[in-house]
């Protein structure tokens, strides 16, 4: 693929999980932990290159390309205020079909796996979607370094970058995502 | 030698930058001091001719840059930052010591001129795409720095700071542990490596588009606490129109420096003349290739090229026979604009020379919108800085695209451009 036939890929996957995460929008957690899911766990090539923050597994692209998904009427984003922070909430625009043609190829090839990131993951709170998305990271971490943890001792690693979540929680999902086959060191 | 002594050294863009005997062991190391030997902006100076700094002295300036703002950050958030992540007096000592290094060392990794040659750094064994300069930072950090990072006095007495905690922070790893909190320092919207360059590379191409308020910035950024995930960095509400500049310096500089259609031209000469002189790509960020792939440089490259061994792009960039750009479409693109692109390539064929997309230049990340915090009156509130500044909310993703022929060619492909143009009409 080169750079304009992947930049027509990663938009058309943009919009279609805007358009098809339950209740018909997603915010910006949800949507970069859904692309890191896709690209890591199930190896769709978007080729994003995601590193670790406090709030998960990121990469700036994503948004550049959400931007330009805006730009071209593909999605609209609309910001949500709370008690003491704030949201966006992304829902489908009016050139979003013309975005989804332009992909279709691509979207085609991978829809499977774009419908097991939905199934799975789509109606899990941003809280929960940094949760796991950063399990998964540590694991491919550790598995890249070869090495073989236990739960506890990912737990443990995951509960080092995200001392906010208590030691039950981070336990609880790491033997979910273990439990679902998705992790390598564990 | 007293490992309590300070030691300064002059800066053009923040005056004196201090630093003490651990650090200046690590940057008397010549994995450091190769950096002198890295420019900054590749051939910019072929465009700025002033710009003929390097890596080094901007590694110094972000060391710098990343102290003031975490020490103003935890002089403002401190229970924030204790509750949240644990520290306590000493933890904060630590931690600002782990960003420092960190801030310090994450360019150490770079290829001859800078991003310019990134495009050759080989492909990783598991297929998670190219590596990246961070990748080979974080090598040398584990490998040729580890002794004067890990064995110096002053950290084993007082920090006990790991190799590998520096490396983590630089790429973005698990073990940064708590530390990852300030990589939004390192690399992020507000980070310490950009507040620096802006500056920088203003200073010395001599365009002013690049300043802002660094002062107010460093004076306004806080870290807020959020109840549904981790504090964020961002910046208390006297200090938007301070974000604001920084957001437009940054459009600015990309629009007028680091996407100027010569600078790209450049940038794809210097990249296809490495290919010949790599005769591939560069050495891995792995022990055993780190070696070979340090002793590239600025100046092994600029004697091989002297040698005539780059190649017909070898020969351009001596001969400044550069590319010339024959088309180019508007920075935010509609629909229309990316059916013209692609009429204009069918239209130039073999024509056209090469293309650039903004989309692929390091310098146009975008890590999305600042947080603006106000508490008047007992009312918390956080905002995105596009719902205070209309400038920056009516900022679109810049999504240019520049097309170039051969010289020589320039004409023919002028009249092919315009006929792709005119049959769209």
């Amino acid at each position: 693929m080169d750079w304009s036939e992947l930049q027509d890929a990663r938009l058309a996957v943009i919009t279609e999980f805007v358009s098809r995460t339950p209740g018909g929008h997603v915010g910006r957690t949800a949507l970069m932990k859904f692309c890191y899911l896709l690209q890591t766990v199930r190896e769709v090539p978007l080729g994003y290159r995601f590193t670790l923050y406090s709030y998960g597994p990121f990469d700036s692209s994503v948004l550049s390309d959400l931007s330009t998904a805006e730009t071209l009427g593909a999605v609209q984003s609309e910001v949500k205020f709370f008690s003491d922070t704030y949201s966006y909430q992304i829902t489908k625009g009016e050139s979003g079909d013309f975005v989804l043609r332009n992909g279709a190829k691509f979207l085609d090839k991978y829809r499977r796996d774009i419908d097991w990131v939905l199934e799975k993951f789509g109606s899990h709170t941003s809280a929960d979607l940094e949760l796991e998305s950063t399990i998964v990271y540590v694991d491919r971490e550790a598995a890249k370094r070869s090495e073989q943890l236990s739960v506890d001792q990912l737990s443990q690693l995951v509960r080092k970058v995200k001392p906010r979540f208590n030691e039950d929680r981070v336990r609880q999902n790491v033997r979910a995502l273990l439990g679902m086959g998705l992790l390598k060191s564990c | 030698m007293n490992p309590h002594r300070t030691y300064e050294i002059r800066c053009p863009v923040h005056g004196f930058i201090a630093f003490n005997d651990w650090e200046r062991q690590i940057i008397s190391h010549p994995a450091f001091q190769r950096l002198r030997r890295i420019r900054q902006l590749a051939w910019t100076d072929q465009i700025y001719p002033g710009a003929m700094h390097t890596r080094f002295e901007h590694s110094l300036g972000v060391m710098h840059t990343a102290t003031l703002l975490y020490d103003s950050i935890v002089r403002k958030a401190k229970d924030v930052l204790r509750n949240e992540l644990g520290y306590d007096e000493a933890g904060f000592q630590r931690s600002r010591q782990v960003v420092r290094l960190s801030a310090l060392l994450h360019d150490v990794g770079h290829s001859p001129f800078s991003h310019a040659s990134e495009e050759l750094f080989p492909e990783q064994e598991d297929g998670d795409g190219k590596y990246v300069h961070e990748q080979y930072s974080a090598a040398i950090v584990r490998g040729p720095l580890r002794d004067a990072i890990e064995d110096h006095k002053l950290n084993k007495a007082n920090y006990g700071i790991k190799a590998d905690r520096v490396a983590a922070l630089i790429e973005g790893g698990a073990g940064a542990e708590q530390d990852i909190f300030w990589r939004d320092l390192i690399s992020g919207q507000m980070d310490a490596d950009r507040m620096d360059y802006l500056l920088r590379d203003s200073h010395h191409t001599g365009v002013h588009y690049g300043r802002f308020d660094l002062h107010r910035l460093i004076s306004t950024v806080t870290a807020i606490p959020d109840t549904n995930g981790p504090p964020r960095l961002g910046i208390e509400y006297g200090g938007w129109h301070a974000a604001e500049a920084l957001v437009l310096a940054r459009y600015f500089m990309f629009t007028q420096v680091y996407f100027h259609k010569t600078r790209v031209a450049y940038d794809i000469h210097l990249r296809e003349a490495m290919k010949v002189l790599l005769q591939g790509h560069f050495p891995k960020p792995l022990r055993e290739e780190l070696d070979e792939y340090m002793k590239w440089d600025d100046w092994r490259v600029l004697g091989l090229l002297a040698a005539g061994k780059g190649g017909e792009h070898g020969e351009r960039l001596a001969k400044r026979d550069h590319y010339r750009l024959v088309f180019q479409t508007n920075e935010v693109q509609t629909e229309a604009d990316r059916k013209k692109l692609t009429r204009v390539r069918e239209c130039l064929g073999d024509l056209q020379a090469a293309e650039m997309p903004a989309s692929k230049s390091w310098y146009k990340r975008s890590d999305g919108d600042i947080a603006v915090y106000s508490n008047e009156d007992g009312q918390k509130k956080v905002a995105p800085l596009s719902k205070y500044s209309n400038v920056v909310s009516h900022l679109g993703n810049n999504d240019q695209v520049l097309v170039y022929c051969l010289p020589e060619r320039r004409e023919e492909a002028a009249k092919k451009v315009e006929e792709a143009i005119h049959g769209l009409e």
